[in-house]
């Protein structure tokens, strides 16, 4: 397949981030009713789903270059946005080698890898990379392998490793978050760094999940989704940088929320990695404004009725509460309250 | 309640353990009952040295981090830990014998004492000692710090995060922390 | 990544170690890597002959992270319920057979800071891959195997590539467990593998040593046999009879019956089924005492029952 990449895009500053029509309608939308409830909702992560964005092991999308290089100005500023505690070392190469094998077998014209025996040759097309390498030997690259791969990939990756019954998250690649920061939570247990959450801990959803988790086996990848809302398409939403998008959620207005407003959401997976036993998890995030969700009609009224009748304890925890409203007035008017098809399909192939 | 924010109990020596050294951040609370446990250590200036049991006193928590890292290195399987004092010092020695290769079901903390907290500013990394309400000045970057349940281990500290960044100037008011 | 089930192997090698030992070399049929393996993994073979079927699990003892191969070390087990004797004495280099991906519920502690291995006869084999990854990250190890004296030289020649560490013990009553697990260092975990009263030997001694027990490992592919009794499926109404050879799960698997597993080691929990009637016979290392005590609840792989039905939520 090919790909427009479009490299000059920004996440900041003027934040000229756009999605293609193509892009939109590829959109992960999360919402197969009117009505969202938190649950665990994992499925297995197989080459199929409902959007081309699950057709792959790893996503690679229009975006590519460009949050490459976002991803590199985060670290230049803040390099401990990416930390591995020292025995993951095993952890680290296994990562390497699933990014790598994934992308070279679902992108072949983009991305090759040769391999004999131990001495691996990396060819990174889109971002002009050649390497050879030694796989087991971290002095034959530029920099850690858990580091070197996840900078060539979209979303950001934790290790968890598994020991005491639980998984510990013990390194982390996390420049395009939500709102958690990795120098703080690195080292907790599945429970701790999920602490925050509302709801869900009484529900008895982290026990479950856990459960689930420990069981994860190799070859047996799972998926799930999650969602918030940011202002403006910025990909950093770290608490370390809380001063500079703060303000944001205040600047909305009824002129500005449509273009302004982005619907966030990651599709999580989460694959058993071979020779540490540890987790690896996969973060990766698709932004799209108001105005060019606005374009899939089935979107545009399931999300005004989502919004519109979110429990208040979610609004509170994903940050909405200052443009909810704006939000739901924006889109009320394109919302003519006739039933919509379950599931999350477009139900409509342009925009 | 955070779920990360851990809850304490009165420490008494786990059965299942064979020996039991419990360090005091001191002067120690409850001196008397330290029944079970094979050695006490205890970090205060002047404290009093008990000739009854086997007690060690430390003139400083430094010191006594010294001869616990002195200790732990030459120890083997069986042994068990006991930590008692404020919420930093006991998560400082449970960090310090995770280093030694010691587990969460061998180690046990107590928190006693003032509800004080140590804070981690997430904007510069630095950590504010003995803070006792939930809005405080960092002292590093002097940013104004909402301090937030959300607890780690392994910096022994609570998250601290700028408290009106959304909207600048415009501060909740502080409140002491219960515990 | 994402692993076609099952792997089709070729046998390419099989050799006798001794009269009842047997190692087999496994390669990819089609050529394509196998998914690389950490230390203590495990792979399910699932073997056919003549109408009877069998899904045995077997420890990886390559070296891990090998993708050309996978090797194998089999038991002939007298009282079998026929897969180990299928394997010595049916199946030849150039069969095909079909494997699971590698599944590992007993890898080595990436935080540990000593590996202490304990295994007794053929239970050696998940322990046979530690080495090789602990030497190269240069992790401090030592490893104990018990045997009868007949078969020390097999076990020698199998360990001794593996360095200083590694010690035989000719009978139970040749090693000193209490004093090995009493004088490990802070940070050590200890796995064992082998038979039952080796294993339980080892977690006694060690709980008697103050060890908790996140710190101690087992892993155990006990063969479930005992008295026949009869599973009936309350859904369906179903009656299946499970003989005293064979595993309540493969009793339901020969009769086509989805049931769920993962370790059929009775480790994991996976193969969890309720029960609406009848008194389980667990053999598990799963179930909590209350849980045991309850009733309601059983592990397919290695339980059976003490009435002669059982009622399953099936």
């Amino acid at each position: 397949m090919t790909i427009a990449f479009k490299p000059l895009e920004t996440f900041r500053d003027d934040f000229s981030f756009s999605n293609s029509d193509e892009a939109i309608l590829r959109f992960p939308f999360p919402f197969p009713e009117d009505r969202y409830r938190y649950t665990v909702n994992t499925e297995p992560h197989v080459r199929a789903g409902p959007s081309p964005a699950y057709h792959q092991v790893f996503d690679i999308d229009e975006h590519y270059i460009a949050e490459h290089r976002e991803r590199a100005l985060v670290l230049e500023r803040d390099p401990g946005r990416c930390q591995v505690l020292p025995h993951m070392m095993a952890a680290q190469w296994d990562t390497l080698e699933l990014i790598m094998e994934a992308l070279a077998l679902d992108y072949p014209a983009l991305f090759t890898l040769d391999r004999e025996g131990e001495a691996w040759r990396w060819i990174n097309r889109p971002l002009n990379i050649d390497q050879a390498f030694v796989f087991g030997r971290p002095e034959t690259l530029p920099c850690p392998p858990f580091e070197y791969i996840t900078r060539q990939a979209q979303g950001d990756f934790t290790l968890q490793d598994q020991r005491e019954g639980t998984l510990f998250m013990d390194g982390g690649m996390v420049t395009t978050q939500a709102d958690w920061s990795l120098a703080f939570d690195l080292g907790m247990t599945f429970h701790e760094w999920h602490g925050p959450v509302p709801l869900a801990h009484e529900l008895g959803v982290f026990d479950r999940a856990l459960q689930y988790l420990l069981r994860l086996q190799l070859g047996h990848p799972v998926r799930r989704l999650n969602w918030t809302m940011t202002v403006h398409p910025r990909l950093d939403t770290s608490p370390e940088l809380y001063p500079v998008w703060g303000p944001d959620r205040a600047s909305m207005n009824a002129g500005n929320v449509g273009r302004t407003l982005n619907l966030r959401v990651e599709l999580q997976t989460l694959f058993r990695l071979p020779r540490s036993n540890a987790i690896l998890f996969g973060i990766r995030a698709y932004l799209i404004s108001l105005e060019e969700l606005s374009r899939v009609t089935k979107w545009r009224k399931r999300l005004h009725r989502v919004l519109r009748d979110l429990d208040p304890v979610l609004v509170e925890y994903k940050g909405l509460a200052r443009y909810r409203s704006l939000a739901v007035d924006w889109l009320a008017p394109g919302d003519d309250g006739a039933p919509l098809s379950r599931g999350v399909g477009p139900d409509q192939d342009r925009v | 309640m955070s779920k990360s924010r851990p809850t304490y109990q009165p420490l008494k020596p786990d059965p299942t353990g064979r020996r039991h050294l419990l360090v005091i951040e001191g002067p120690p609370a409850a001196p008397g009952d330290r029944e079970g446990f094979d050695e006490t250590w205890v970090a205060a200036p002047g404290s009093p040295v008990s000739a009854a049991v086997a007690m060690r006193a430390f003139p400083t928590v430094q010191a006594l981090h010294e001869a616990l890292e002195a200790r732990l290195s030459g120890e083997t399987m069986g042994f068990r830990l006991y930590a008692e004092g404020s919420e930093a010092f006991v998560w400082d020695v449970f960090r310090r014998a995770q280093d030694a290769g010691m587990g969460r079901a061998e180690v046990f903390l107590r928190h006693v004492g003032a509800p004080v907290r140590r804070v981690y500013c997430v904007h510069c990394g630095t950590l504010n000692e003995g803070v006792a309400v939930n809005l405080v000045e960092c002292q590093g970057c002097r940013a104004s710090l909402g301090v937030r349940d959300h607890f780690s281990r392994r910096l022994s500290a609570f998250l601290g995060v700028q408290a009106d960044a959304e909207t600048p100037g415009v501060l909740p008011a502080a409140e002491a922390f219960a515990g | 990544m994402i692993h076609g089930d099952p792997i089709i192997a070729r046998i390419r090698e099989s050799r006798p170690l001794s009269p009842t030992l047997k190692r087999l070399v496994l390669e990819p049929a089609d050529g394509a890597p196998l998914p690389p393996a950490a230390p203590g993994a495990h792979v399910t073979l699932r073997l056919k002959s003549a109408g009877r079927a069998w899904n045995n699990a077997y420890s990886l003892v390559s070296e891990p992270g090998r993708r050309d191969r996978y090797e194998i070390i089999v038991r002939r087990v007298h009282a079998s319920r026929g897969g180990s004797a299928h394997i010595h004495d049916t199946l030849a280099p150039g069969d095909l057979i079909d494997l699971s991906a590698p599944i590992n519920l007993f890898p080595p502690a990436a935080s540990a800071r000593r590996h202490l291995l304990i295994g007794g006869g053929v239970g050696v084999t998940p322990l046979m891959s530690f080495p090789p990854l602990l030497r190269a990250l240069r992790a401090p190890f030592e490893l104990h195997q018990v045997c009868s004296a007949a078969e020390r030289g097999v076990f020698e020649a199998l360990l001794s590539p593996h360095g200083p560490d590694v010690h035989i013990h000719v009978g139970r009553g040749a090693i000193d467990l209490p004093g090995i697990l009493e004088r490990q260092p802070l940070g050590t975990h200890v796995f064992v593998c082998g038979p039952e009263a080796l294993m339980e030997a080892v977690t006694g001694a060690a709980a008697a040593a103050g060890w908790p027990a996140s710190s101690v490992h087992q892993e155990s592919f006990a063969a479930a046999s005992g008295a026949p009794f009869t599973a009936v499926l309350a859904r369906s109404g179903r009656r299946i009879a499970v003989a005293g050879n064979q595993s309540l799960l493969e009793a339901l698997e020969a009769a086509g019956v989805d049931a769920p597993s993962l370790c059929r080691g009775g480790a994991c929990g996976e193969c969890m089924i309720g029960v609406l009637d009848g008194a389980p016979d667990h053999r598990d290392h799963y179930l909590s005492g209350p849980e045991r005590a309850g009733g309601a609840l059983i592990m397919t792989c290695v339980s059976r029952a003490r009435t002669p039905a059982l009622v399953l939520d099936l």
